[in-house]
């Protein structure tokens, strides 16, 4: 019954785009070099490859001879419930999604997508983990996952406006630019909700946040499942097209990022009035135009590194603004990590991994190689510009005891507005 | 039935016969493939598609196969790199620029071209057989390789590895009178033909369709591939 579900979710799935890469894999393991998951542990089971072995031997299945000969002759079996419990265990707990594998693989299969549709397959047929789908429940009922409710919502913002001094508008009629914030921001990170603010204020962006598209976070796109997805983008999307803003303003939030700009436009029709992009696109752009001037060299104590999300430095574009900030913020204490830009490590707390509890032991060794890399730059302070990297990197250095300070991108530059 | 005539056999009907076989199943694949359907992106690119993709073929046929160290992150593989990519060079070296089959081509497609001498093809040729016995042994002893590796992984390997050795044993008149082994070459090689189409051998049809996919993706993004 459920790998019934799962089988015809793959099937639905592969078109052209799929099957020519899973066609095109010659099966030789390299992107196993790539995956921290599999550099951290060893397990076999964590290679790429291996991950996509479930949408592939669907394919092969239903669609080629080969497949049904396999079949036939008993060198391949049916799926059965096992493989999808097992498969659960690899591509939700072992995986971010960070795309890097893509990068290595000498044939150039877009493994991340690959592994995206394996979790839709596993999502229709609700083998997801139990914590990922409680908490796409709650964000089904309550708008958030993180438990963010409507009031909880209201009184953080009053208290950030309160205790930062910092105008928060929301809910402005004639708005250009809606910035939805994330819900790890809001209860983790209100400095960033400041930072924000006092960034966009000096613009003179004419902004809102919105009491209705108040959850940038998608479960459901952590989760697989294209309704649950759909669902959460529309909340904010509806909002967004109902306001008629122009822009739409991603804060430090990677997968959120990337659901809305890349995956949203296949999902619904989203009009080409409305500009979607990333607090750091838009922090980048600001400097260049000079629209916000910054205090030069005011972090340049120490040593510096910044780590790249993949969401929204590899997968979303912004790799260069934040180079250009911190050479103006940390002309000489900026030093980046090896390898870095695309081809960085991911610290292993996306892709939902880090709300799984299951996954804490091998979350953990995927960040001693993030640990090692920063060790290696001599940094003492790691910046970035997404904060479900910076909710890893926190609890990293609480259970390894690191004396690093962890900052964030956005408020890095609040801190250096000159007046 | 003698030497000869089997040599006859293997070189013209079985010959042709593979032949078809091979152009028609790899057609037959391509167009299960590309019939499955192509859902468009509408999402608004960020970079250039093109100079993506023209990108990531420059570093798939140039660095890639070759130079382990271009990326770091594969300091942990050299092997695969190394191996694969010689493996993959003489194969090529010998089946294009090898006198022999330069002629095999010219009588198919009307149009030849220079060689390369002897020594280097069979050096080459050497070296490629040499690597596939090291990626052999390295799929048969890394744990992830042999998760990865059943018996149509062994095949594929078995059936390139044959019309390599016996060819180069021909070349070099060894062992056994030079007819047999002619035989033998072209039977391996006919049998590799019809296998192609039934196998992942098949990877350098849609190695195409992946890369492709791999620069557009990048190239969207403004990411370098
Ligand atoms: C566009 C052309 C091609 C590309 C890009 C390509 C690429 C690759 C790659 C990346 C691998 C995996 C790693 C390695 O062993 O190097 C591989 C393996 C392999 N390729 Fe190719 N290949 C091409 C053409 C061919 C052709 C024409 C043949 C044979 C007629 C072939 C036979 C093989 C075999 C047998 C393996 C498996 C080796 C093993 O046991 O690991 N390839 N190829
Ligand atoms: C997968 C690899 C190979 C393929 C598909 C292949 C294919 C062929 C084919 C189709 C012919 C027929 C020529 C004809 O009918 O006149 C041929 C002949 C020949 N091959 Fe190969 N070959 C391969 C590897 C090699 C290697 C590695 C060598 C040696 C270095 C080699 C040496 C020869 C020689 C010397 C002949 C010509 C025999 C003659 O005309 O007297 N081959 N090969
Ligand atoms: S997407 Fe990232 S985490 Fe997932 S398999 Fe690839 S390298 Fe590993
Ligand atoms: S690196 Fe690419 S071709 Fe090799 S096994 Fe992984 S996905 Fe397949």
């Amino acid at each position: 019954m459920q790998t019934q579900k799962a089988m015809n979710t793959f099937v639905k799935e592969t078109g052209g785009w799929v099957a020519s890469q899973l066609e095109a894999c010659t099966r030789c393991g390299m992107c196993a070099e790539a995956c921290h998951f599999y550099q951290a542990t060893g397990v076999p089971e964590y290679a790429p490859v291996w991950k996509v072995e479930l949408l592939r031997r669907a394919y092969e299945q239903r669609f080629t001879v080969s497949g049904k000969v396999k079949l036939a002759i008993g060198i391949d079996s049916e799926i059965s419930d096992e493989d999808l419990l097992n498969w659960s265990s690899y591509v939700y707990h072992a995986c971010t999604v960070c795309n890097k594998c893509s990068m290595v693989c000498p044939m150039g299969i877009d493994l991340g997508t690959l592994i995206h549709d394996v979790r839709s397959g596993l999502a229709e047929a609700g083998v997801v983990p139990a914590d990922l789908a409680a908490a796409v429940q709650k964000q089904i009922e309550e708008g958030s996952p993180l438990g963010m409710t409507d009031e909880v919502y209201a009184d953080r913002l009053e208290w950030v406006t309160d205790d930062w001094e910092v105008d928060i508008p929301i809910d402005k009629e004639g708005a250009e630019t809606l910035v939805v914030l994330s819900s790890i921001e809001v209860m983790k990170f209100p400095q960033n909700i400041a930072a924000v603010a006092e960034v966009l204020n000096a613009a003179g962006e004419n902004w809102t946040l919105s009491t209705k598209a108040r959850e940038v976070v998608n479960f459901g796109f952590y989760e697989g499942s294209h309704s649950h997805t759909t669902l959460f983008l529309k909340r904010i999307l509806d909002q967004a097209m109902a306001m008629g803003v122009k822009r739409l303003v991603v804060t430090e939030c990677g997968h959120a990022y990337d659901a809305l700009r890349w995956t949203a436009y296949n999902l619904m029709e989203i009009p080409d009035s409305l500009e979607i992009t990333h607090i750091t696109g838009l922090l980048g752009e600001y400097v260049s135009s000079g629209r916000i001037k910054l205090k030069a060299g005011a972090f340049n104590e120490g040593k510096i590194t910044f780590h790249d999300a993949c969401k929204i430095q590899r997968k979303g574009g912004h790799i260069n603004e934040p180079r250009q900030i911190l050479n103006i913020l940390s002309p000489d204490a900026f030093v980046e990590m090896t390898p870095n830009r695309e081809e960085a490590i991911c610290c292993g707390g996306g892709g939902g991994v880090i709300a799984i509890k299951d996954a804490d032991p091998i979350r953990y060794a995927a960040f001693e190689l993030k640990i090692d890399q920063v060790k290696k730059t001599g940094a003492d302070t790691v910046v970035m510009s997404c904060s479900n990297c910076r909710l890893q990197f926190t609890d990293g250095k609480e259970h390894f005891n690191l004396d690093w300070k962890i900052n964030g991108l956005t408020q890095m530059v609040a801190d250096a507005l000159a007046d | 039935m003698n030497w000869t005539t089997f040599l006859h056999f293997t070189r013209g009907p079985l010959f042709q016969v593979s032949l078809l076989i091979f152009v028609g199943g790899m057609a037959y694949r391509l167009v299960r493939v590309v019939l499955l359907g192509w859902k468009g992106d509408k999402a608004p690119a960020k970079g250039s598609k093109l100079a993506g993709v023209a990108k990531t073929y420059l570093k798939g046929f140039l660095i890639f196969p070759f130079i382990p160290w271009v990326k770091r992150t594969f300091n942990r593989n050299p092997i695969m790199y190394l191996a694969g990519g010689l493996f993959h060079l003489g194969l090529f070296a010998a089946i294009l620029l090898g006198t022999p089959h330069m002629l095999v081509w010219k009588s198919l497609l009307g149009f030849g071209w220079p060689t390369l001498p002897l020594p280097i093809v069979d050096w080459l040729a050497a070296a490629s057989i040499a690597a596939m016995i090291a990626l052999l042994f390295y799929r048969r002893t890394n744990s992830l390789l042999k998760l990865l590796t059943g018996p149509a992984e062994t095949l594929n390997w078995l059936l390139v590895f044959l019309p390599m050795v016996t060819g180069y044993i021909m070349t070099h008149h060894l062992f056994f009178q030079y007819e047999v082994l002619f035989s033998l070459h072209m039977l391996s090689v006919d049998v590799l033909l019809i296998w192609i189409p039934l196998s992942r051998i098949s990877h350098f049809m849609f190695y195409f369709f992946s890369r492709t996919i791999h620069g557009v993706e990048f190239g969207k993004r403004g990411v370098t591939p």
